[in-house]
């Protein structure tokens, strides 16, 4: 059987009879369709030989003829929401926030301390204590600020603000529908948040906004009245949040993701009706949003003091101008960092920020951009975001929770100057205290009691019970177990590193990996030893919003006291803090509370997160301010004219590789032809 | 139990087991005659045997991290950790033979000099390649060893026995067929927590399918020839069909899917690894050394060692797999050369 | 014709309740009701919001009740909005198809044809060094994975010469196909070696058949043999192996799109599944198997076409 199949490709013909070369090219031409295909394809291909990831801008020139500037920025990925009672997260926040005012604004320049300033206020509202310990904030709205022009008002001309817009805000935080994060620290301060939810849920479960909230007293059309169960200064910064952002009743009873008139009208959760610098134009999921400037925005000028000295000269032409300061703004949704920078260095994204690897793609050995990017006439710019990563013991763990000395040891063999400098590049700074720079109650001398010792850690060890890593009654290798969140490469190299960090003590460290959701679940649970990646970026600059991590009242669920750390002195001094204005009796709290820390060691300080902005010429101002993520675009400043020139030069495509690859072609084409020559000689 | 299951004697043990038992497989699949025609092919055709001996170099490297010793009272070290002991680790990134670290603000002189470099917590690149073998190895193994018995038992079951034993093999692999494989993959991950085993499995199950369904097909055909016929006529169980008449027949198909598979294994692991349920942390893995080159080639200057090492390493796994894969399917075959 | 077409599709419905029951399974071992409040909302919030939303939700449901729901929904084809973006999943679907087949369409196709003038090229010069040296080209290019053929595009190609965008998309326009070119190649790539070798032997078994030796015994020109019947004939043995493919390709590439931020359904199915984002999974699943069953039965219906003996029946 086998035989005859071998005889039978052995009778196979003898390859000459398949002759002629040209033959074979008369089967591509069995279809003329074929060549067509390929001939659109070619020219496809020419002409759609450009880089450039943009989309054409709405206008080529503003209404008076001068150039049309856009400004170019990323966001990591599509926003939750973009209500602003709802939306909880950074993304969030940069989308929606140029659409939607803030009530108190942050000064754009002044970041160390943080200092607020007028946004649609008039001016920052005036405390008034009460004689029964209540506390109100008389505020005023300023006059004439509109609502952009949108269909859901009557005639589609935007009306203007009004305090009721902002009470409607606080109404809508109360909606349980809503489900606004932002309910549980309100109504904890606010008169009435919590009355007003019951009495207005409580006849059909749904909400009647015809409601009062006792804490919330409209006076006039342009003024209202906060009041407040007590001391509670942090409520100015909710009022710098989009959170409580006028909100247009109309708008939201508009916009109810129904369909009216054959049409499907977005829900509120994703479109906007704002009063901000920007219109939001166009929305496209997992690719952009684009905003266009507001003609005639008035309720914000560019700042006319507290510039940076090295470039307040060139800033001071700005001054009092009024803002924004170019016609468009681009966001793209780019999940991944490298690709944001690949587009910066070929000039098509403004004002990326460098982080891990890209710092090293930027920054020489001395700490300067590298010579690439400083030919293309670009800068770096150093940006901090208020944030504190740290690792957190399980206080009730019955092996780390019960052994302070253990901790302690474990916090001094962790090496976070090289980490920084092997992730970061040096960049991050070492977190030496709870705080980050820019708090009140941060200072810059303070050194982490616990920070990297190595000699010191083996002692501490040996103090604790394990000489050497080994239980000194049993002789048992220590293990213990580190919770990871590994979801990308990096993650998983950092875990790598701590976990040899720790066990160059001699004990055994078993790393547990998970995704970030079940690490954090793992914590609130307080099943786990030690866990890693826990850290705090704050939501208000407020020595409160990181004390807060360790108070007992805070055990998840309640709150984010992941480490279960209780100290009942810890607990009244946060109390006696938290409703302190700032002033030295509240640094002296402070100090006390980093000293209570420093000897418990609930975490293992890390790093505050840190990065470089990469600024192009045409930019030259894309400084960042971590706490005003959207509304900082305002701001910026772009050169149409220079970007345009610079742009061209910069991706000029290089042709030499087609025609080798041509050439290649050719080469295996002609051989073929050779040898088919030879076969049938 | 689980002091037993990791002491490196049972883990040598094991290792040597399996490798004994692949052999013995081959061994006993060699007496079959239509085995011996194929080697006796096999052995002129010279692509086949250079693709064999490239991966029983792969095989041998694998072996060598496989195997462990002790070391003193510490951790056991495998054969390359002592082999590799006096290539002395980094801080971060050093450049192939360089002197100097990389980062930027160290701006350190190395330990020592390192043939492919250092990768960015400072680990020999090329020994970290070397041990890589062993995580693609034992993920290839324990999937195929998980699929293999599992895709060809059930096809030959359900091509032989057609009718409802046909129904269900087929409504069970339809349904798995039919929801998308990352999906599962994923989930089972999450599920079973992250590990070289749970990672075969996870490959395992999704992985029968193809097999099942080629197998069930060559059953098919097997069937209605005249020697099952004539088995059947003589009185002979299903059972013994199966085992002696069909299992020997549709064999052959399973050593080359096994082996073409097996590359594709190795391929899947480099996307697992980017979709972050790769190998566990302090696993040199191929995959996740070319999924930080995505990283490491914007730096400047850029890390092209780490990458380009751990993708010549895989490319000439896979690539010696499938020429074998085909060169073992000319031998079989040699109609369809 | 008819009787066949109902038969196959009752035959889809067993297979889509395993579908739902494994993923329902899948999706409740996966993550707790508290893990996805906490995905969804972010860690942040916690305490009564998350419960709220659990509640909301009906997560906190018994699981049979649950799961009927989830049926019922599943049945009416009311796959509700996204957990994690609000959006509705019907629109979600919509929006990601269209940049999904734009990749895969046209990368199928001339995957397809270029695999079919290598293959057909190879067989013309069959066991020639030419020939050798493509076979083993072929499986080269088999044998990289995705990720080194995109990280290579996007740094060589996109970076160093400046032909493409390295990253990005855009809908609609003469402008969108800058965005494509570099993203449908590498699919090729992908595909041109597997696809290369497998016509390659279809072809050479085809050769082998009486037919072409009862031809060349009449005298036929060995090249007309090669290039009438023999690609006639295996072409057909082609495209019902390839049929079977087409429907898939609306769920995108998964590696591409993510890689270079194409907004299809590969994209939207690795965030679904990194946000346990239960309707888009669920969605994406159901989709996925729809397209499966429609696969199998556009390959039956090629056999029969291409095959008189054969009968759908």
């Amino acid at each position: 059987m086998l035989e005859s199949r071998e005889a039978d490709l052995n009778a196979r013909p003898p390859r000459s009879r398949f002759s002629h070369i040209a033959d074979v090219l008369n089967l591509f031409r069995i279809s003329d369709f074929g060549f067509r295909i390929f001939a659109v394809g070619l020219v496809l291909l020419l002409v759609a030989c450009d880089n450039d990831p943009n989309p054409p801008p709405y206008h080529k020139t503003r209404a008076d003829g001068s150039p049309w500037a856009v400004r170019y920025a990323a966001l990591p990925g599509d926003p939750k929401a973009l209500d602003p009672q709802f939306a909880y997260d950074v993304t969030a926040q940069r989308a929606l926030e140029p659409v939607y005012d803030r009530l108190l604004d942050y000064h754009p320049m002044k970041t160390d301390p943080f200092e607020l300033i007028p946004g649609m206020l008039e001016e920052i509202p005036k405390r008034e204590d009460h004689a029964d310990g209540k506390v109100s904030y008389l505020c005023k709205l300023k006059r004439n600020i509109p609502f952009h022009d949108d269909p859901c008002f009557p005639g589609g001309k935007g009306r203007e603000v009004v305090a009721g817009d902002v009470f409607y805000a606080f109404q809508r935080i109360t909606d349980p529908k809503v489900e606004s994060p932002f309910y549980a620290p309100l109504s904890q301060n606010v008169v009435g948040m919590e009355e007003a939810r019951a009495a207005a849920t409580a006849k059909t479960g749904k909400f009647d906004y015809a409601t009062p909230i006792a804490g919330f007293e409209v006076i006039d059309s342009h003024t209202f009245r906060v009041h407040l169960k007590g001391s509670y200064p942090q409520l100015l910064y909710w009022f710098a949040l989009h959170t409580c952002s006028p909100m247009a009743r109309e708008a939201v009873e508009y916009y109810d993701g129904l369909k009216h008139d054959g049409e499907v009208r977005p829900s509120i959760k994703f479109h906007t009706v704002g009063h901000g610098p920007f219109r939001m134009k166009t929305y496209v999921e997992k690719l952009h949003i684009r905003y266009e400037r507001i003609e005639g925005y008035r309720t914000n000028v560019f700042p006319s003091d507290g510039f940076p000295p090295e470039k307040a000269e060139w800033l001071r032409q700005f001054a009092g101008k009024p803002l924004p300061l170019y016609d468009e703004l681009r966001l793209a949704i780019l999940p991944e960092t490298i690709p944001a920078f690949v587009l910066g260095r070929q000039g098509y994204m403004d004002g990326i920020t460098a982080n891990k690897d890209a710092f090293a793609a930027v920054m020489s050995i001395s700490r300067e951009l590298t010579p690439k990017y400083r030919e293309r006439g670009m800068s770096l710019e150093l940006s901090g975001t208020p944030s504190t990563f740290f690792m957190s013991f399980n206080m009730e763990d019955p092996v780390v929770g019960k052994n302070p000395k253990l901790r302690q040891a474990l916090s001094r063999a962790y090496d976070s100057l090289t980490y920084c400098e092997i992730f970061y590049s040096g960049v991050a700074p070492v977190s030496e205290q709870l705080l980050p720079r820019g708090l009140f109650g941060y200072d810059p001398n303070y050194k982490n009691p616990n920070g990297y010792d190595f000699e010191k850690a083996k002692q501490l060890l040996a103090e604790a019970g394990y000489p050497n890593g080994r239980d000194a009654k049993t002789g048992q290798q220590l293990e213990l177990t580190l919770e990871e969140p590994v979801s990308s490469n990096e993650q998983r190299q950092r875990a790598e590193y701590q976990q040899r960090a720790f066990e160059a003590l001699g004990i055994k460290i078993k790393v547990n990996e998970n995704t970030h959701a079940r690490v954090v679940e793992r914590l609130e649970r307080g099943s786990y030893q030690i866990g890693s990646g826990t850290g705090w970026m704050a939501d208000y600059p407020d020595a409160e919003n990181y004390f807060f991590l360790f108070y007992s009242k805070n055990f998840p669920p309640a709150g984010a006291n992941y480490c279960r750390y209780s100290r009942p002195e810890f607990d009244r001094t946060y109390e006696k803090m938290a409703v302190m204005e700032n002033g030295p009796e509240r640094l002296a709290l402070i100090q006390r509370m980093n000293e209570m820390l420093a000897e418990d060691c609930p975490v293992i300080f890390e790093f505050s997160k840190a990065y470089y902005v990469v600024t192009p010429p045409w930019g030259k101002w894309t400084h960042n301010h971590p706490m005003m993520e959207g509304s900082f675009n305002k701001y910026h400043y772009v050169d149409p004219v220079l970007r345009a020139r610079l742009r061209r030069e910069w991706n000029r495509p290089v042709l030499w590789p087609l025609f080798a690859l041509g050439a290649l072609i050719a080469a295996g084409l002609a051989y073929a032809i050779r040898w088919n020559r030879k076969q049938n000689a | 139990m689980s002091a037993i299951f990791n002491h490196w004697l049972t883990q040598n043990a094991l290792v040597i087991g399996s490798f004994a038992l692949v052999f013995f497989l081959l061994r006993a699949g060699a007496r079959n005659e239509r085995w011996q025609r194929a080697w006796v092919r096999l052995k002129c055709d010279r692509t086949g045997l250079i693709a064999l001996g490239i991966i029983c170099v792969y095989l041998l490297v694998g072996a060598l991290e496989m195997l462990r010793v002790p070391n003193g009272g510490g951790p056991t070290r495998s054969i390359i950790d002592v082999l590799t002991a006096s290539i002395a680790p980094e801080k971060t990134y050093s450049a192939p033979l360089a002197d100097e670290l990389l980062a930027s603000p160290l701006h350190e002189k190395t330990v020592g000099r390192h043939l492919l470099g250092t990768d960015v917590l400072g680990k020999d690149v090329f020994v970290e390649t070397l041990k890589a073998c062993r995580t693609a190895l034992i993920i290839g193994g324990l999937t195929t060893a998980i699929y293999i018995p599992l895709g060809a038992l059930l096809g030959i079951l359900a091509g032989y026995f057609r009718r409802w034993v046909d129904d269900v093999i087929q409504y069970i692999y339809s349904t798995l067929a039919s929801i998308p494989e990352i999906l599962l993959l994923v989930a089972i991950l999450l599920v079973l927590g992250k590990g070289l085993g749970t990672m075969a499995l996870a490959l395992g199950i999704t992985g029968w399918v193809g097999l099942c369904r080629l197998i069930r097909g060559e059953t098919m055909r097997q069937s209605e020839r005249p020697y099952i016929a004539a088995a059947r006529a003589l009185g002979q169980t299903h059972w013994k069909i199966v085992i002696h008449h069909l299992l020997p027949n549709v064999m052959h198909l399973v050593l080359i899917s096994a082996v073409l598979g097996f590359s594709n294994i190795v391929l899947a692991e480099a996307i697992l690894s980017y979709l972050g349920v790769g190998a566990p942390v302090g696993t040199a893995s191929w995959g996740a050394m070319i999924d930080s080159g995505r990283t490491e080639l914007s730096r400047d200057p850029f890390v092209w060692w780490n990458i380009s090492a751990a993708t010549v390493a895989l490319f000439g796994l896979v690539l010696a797999l499938n020429l074998l894969g085909d060169a073992l399917r000319r031998a079989f075959d040699p109609k369809r050369g | 014709m008819l009787s066949y077409l109902v038969r196959r599709l009752l035959y889809a419905v067993p297979i889509l309740f395993g579908v739902i029951l494994i993923t329902f399974f899948l999706d409740n071992v996966m993550m707790t009701p508290n893990e996805k409040a906490g995905r969804v909302l972010g860690n942040k919030a916690v305490g009564k919001t998350r419960e709220e939303w659990i509640r909301n939700r009906g997560l906190d449901l018994p699981m049979p009740t649950q799961f009927v729901r989830y049926v019922k929904k599943t049945v009416t084809l009311d796959f509700g909005t996204s957990w994690q973006t609000g959006r509705e999943v019907r629109k979600i679907f919509l929006n990601g198809a269209g940049p999904s087949l734009l990749i895969t369409v046209p990368g199928f196709f001339a995957a397809f044809t270029a695999s079919l003038a290598l293959a057909l090229f190879q067989v013309f010069v069959r066991d020639s060094p030419l020939d050798r040296g493509l076979t083993i080209a072929t499986v080269a290019l088999m044998s990289i994975p995705t990720m080194v053929y995109v990280i290579f595009g996007q740094a060589v190609i996109a970076l160093g010469l400046s032909y493409f965008p390295a990253y990005g998309f855009s809908y609609g326009g003469f402008g969108m196909v800058r965005f494509l070119l570099l993203p449908v190649a590498i699919f090729i790539m992908i595909n041109l070696g597997y696809n290369t070798r497998l016509y390659r032997a279809i072809f050479l078994e085809e050769i082998q058949q009486d037919y072409v030796r009862t031809a060349l015994a009449k005298g036929l020109s060995g090249t007309r043999i090669l290039t009438v019947h023999v690609f006639k004939n295996g072409l057909i043995a082609l495209i019902t192996l390839v049929v079977a493919q087409l429907p898939k390709l609306v769920l995108g590439s998964l590696l591409i799109e993510s890689l270079f931020g194409i907004p299809g359904l590969g994209n939207v199915l690795v965030q679904a599944i990194q946000n346990a984002d239960q309707p888009v999974v669920m969605a994406s699943v159901i989709l996925g198997s729809v397209l499966y069953i429609t696969g199998l039965i556009l390959t039956d219906i090629c056999y029969a076409l291409a095959d008189p003996r054969i009968r759908l029946s």
